[in-house]
């Protein structure tokens, strides 16, 4: 048992080192959506040094959210009539979606079930932070938490199949049962794909601590159990599948505690989700 | 023939008192009728919205059911809400269509109209009202007929969040709005010495800018009234690039160039005084010569015919 599981791990530490590194582009647009003071001119640049990014942003600005009669050709362009914010919220979900999404082998999971799982997190989070008055700027940093949680059962091979089943048949967490059989969680998966990602200590922390609330920081607190919050709504509301089989109920409470909201908050992203996904699925067609 | 009255002319936030009587202290909210039938277009439903409901109640509902057509230039708060204050909507048999902008990531329009109508904000809830109201997202669009020879024009503005331009044309009349709008400029850097000075970038965002002002031009050129975004002064506007407003002085020039006949300067500060309007009228509404604009600062409760 020892040796299978130290086997199952050397096998996912191979898997994420052979991962595609998040490319500059991702890792720079990331660095200049997260600084306030930065200029047209590096945004520009550094989407533009990504040419399919950019033609995903242009299709994306003449997608059917803007519909202006004439299209627009550039990023000069895009920036100058729309302005920053839009192309950088633009760029960046482009960016990170273009990356993540593919990567999925495991059969366990299957692709499409599992991104809208992930996406439906991903909008539950930053519906949360717009309860929790989390100013407009840093919303977007929810999405990309929400969307990235899971990023650790990727490198799962076709094994994974049986820890959902035994997770299921004995209503154990998931991660209990990945530890068991596969010697390391997802969160651990996460956070060793974040740190060769370079992902800032906030998405590492939730990507990480998504089960394990106490044991993130104290300042990260908050972001994590906002992201665990849309994670048990995803699950309770049975949108996408991501293997948990049962939401944990009983860390609600304390969730919303950590997260400075309540059961009311909770109860009223309901219907707008779905809406949501359907908004944020338009980027994976592009 | 088509008449305009200034129900609201002031931006951001209403601003009664002794200091603001003359221009008026209402949010923006302006009355069209259209033809010989009077049809009833409203465009934006600022603070100024509640007077007009009431006129509607005493002068057009004796007459049969309320019927209006109401255009949001956008969704900002100054600009909706008078809505729940329009006491048509609570009349049955009330028939009125909300057209507007909404931008990416927002809700409907009737969400984000109707979200100020729940219990935490006000005492009735959407769903109560008993009237009937549809809503349509509005996108840019050129030219087309909007029932009985109104021809629509709508056009993207440069404000914070998405808004829209209306152009009413109707038997060779013309009537534009255009605010709430701060003029395209070349966002990136210009100055060659600068270490990110990238000159395509430059150059691009110069061409960009002047051609979308030039098409803002194109959009309002030779209307026989245009109601103009002019909530500051040059002098005001340079600490206050990026708030999505214009001057009244690039307004005059635009208004100008654009072979405008009538030009009502709009959305006022809401700090401006009434005296503050009076003098900057001595000094921008000079008695126009033959062919030339003609520009006054628009007053609440003041008809234009067309």
């Amino acid at each position: 048992m020892e040796l299978e599981r130290a086997g199952q791990r050397k096998k996912i530490e191979r898997f994420i080192e052979k991962m595609p590194s998040l490319s500059t582009t991702v890792g720079k647009v990331l660095e200049i959506c997260s600084r306030t003071d930065a200029s047209p001119n590096e945004l520009n640049k550094v989407i533009s040094l990504d040419p399919v990014l950019t033609g995903q942003v242009l299709k994306l600005i003449n997608s059917a959210y803007y519909s202006l009669i004439n299209k627009i050709t550039s990023l000069t362009r895009a920036i100058t009539m729309l302005g920053m914010n839009t192309v950088k919220n633009m760029a960046l979900s482009t960016a990170i979606i273009q990356s993540v999404a593919g990567s999925n082998k495991s059969k366990a999971l299957p692709t499409s079930r599992f991104w809208v799982h992930s996406i439906g997190v991903g909008v539950s989070a930053k519906l949360l932070a717009i309860a929790r008055g989390v100013p407009i700027q840093e919303r977007e940093e929810y999405f990309i938490a929400g969307l990235l949680h899971d990023i650790g059962k990727v490198p799962f091979g076709d094994e994974y199949s049986q820890v959902l089943f035994i997770a299921g048949q004995e209503q154990r967490p998931l991660v209990d049962v990945e530890r068991e059989f596969l010697g390391i969680d997802h969160q651990e998966v996460g956070e060793l794909i974040a740190a060769k990602w370079k992902l800032s200590r906030a998405m590492t922390s939730s990507i990480g601590y998504h089960h394990d609330i106490e044991l993130a920081e104290e300042d990260d607190r908050s972001l994590v159990a906002i992201v665990a919050l849309a994670n048990l709504y995803v699950n309770i509301h049975d949108i996408g599948f991501a293997g948990d089989p049962f939401p944990e109920y009983a860390s609600a409470d304390m969730l919303l505690s950590f997260a400075g909201l309540d059961w009311s908050d909770f109860a009223a992203i309901s219907g707008k989700v779905e809406e949501e996904i359907q908004k944020a699925q338009i980027f994976l067609q592009v | 023939m088509m008449n305009v009255r200034f129900w609201g002319v002031r931006g951001s936030i209403p601003c009664p008192g002794p200091l603001t009587q003359k221009y008026g202290g209402n949010g923006a909210c302006i009355e069209l009728r259209v033809g010989d039938t009077g049809r009833l277009v409203i465009i934006d439903a600022g603070s100024g919205i509640r007077q007009l409901g009431n006129f509607l109640m005493q002068h057009d509902l004796p007459k049969g059911p309320i019927q209006a057509e109401i255009f949001l230039s956008h969704t900002h708060w100054d600009h909706i809400m008078g809505f729940p204050f329009f006491v048509p909507i609570y009349v049955p048999g009330s028939r009125l269509k909300v057209y507007g902008p909404v931008s990416f990531e927002d809700e409907t329009l009737e969400e984000v109209v109707g979200g100020q109508m729940k219990y935490r904000y006000f005492p009735v809830n959407m769903g109560e009202l008993r009237s009937s109201i549809e809503y349509i997202r509005l996108r840019e669009e050129a030219a087309r007929d909007h029932g009985d020879g109104l021809l629509l024009t709508t056009k993207f503005l440069n404000h914070p969040i998405t808004a829209l331009g209306y152009r009413f044309e109707y038997q060779g009349k013309s009537f534009c709005t255009c605010y709430d709008f701060e003029p395209f400029r070349n966002l990136f850097i210009t100055d060659p010495e600068h270490p990110d000075y990238d000159e395509a970038m430059a150059v691009e965002g110069e061409e960009v800018a002047r051609e979308q002002n030039q098409a803002m031009e194109d959009f309002f050129a030779g209307a026989d009234l245009l109601v103009h975004d002019s909530q500051y002064t040059e002098a005001e506007m340079k600490s206050r690039v990026g708030w999505g407003h214009s001057s009244c002085e690039y307004a005059i020039a635009a208004a100008r160039r654009a072979g405008v006949k009538r030009l009502a300067l709009f959305h006022h500060d809401p700090d401006r005084t009434d005296a503050q309007i009076d003098a900057m009228a001595a000094d921008y509404c000079i008695p126009s010569s033959a062919g030339d604009t003609e520009v006054f600062f628009a007053r609440e409760g003041q008809v234009v015919e067309l």
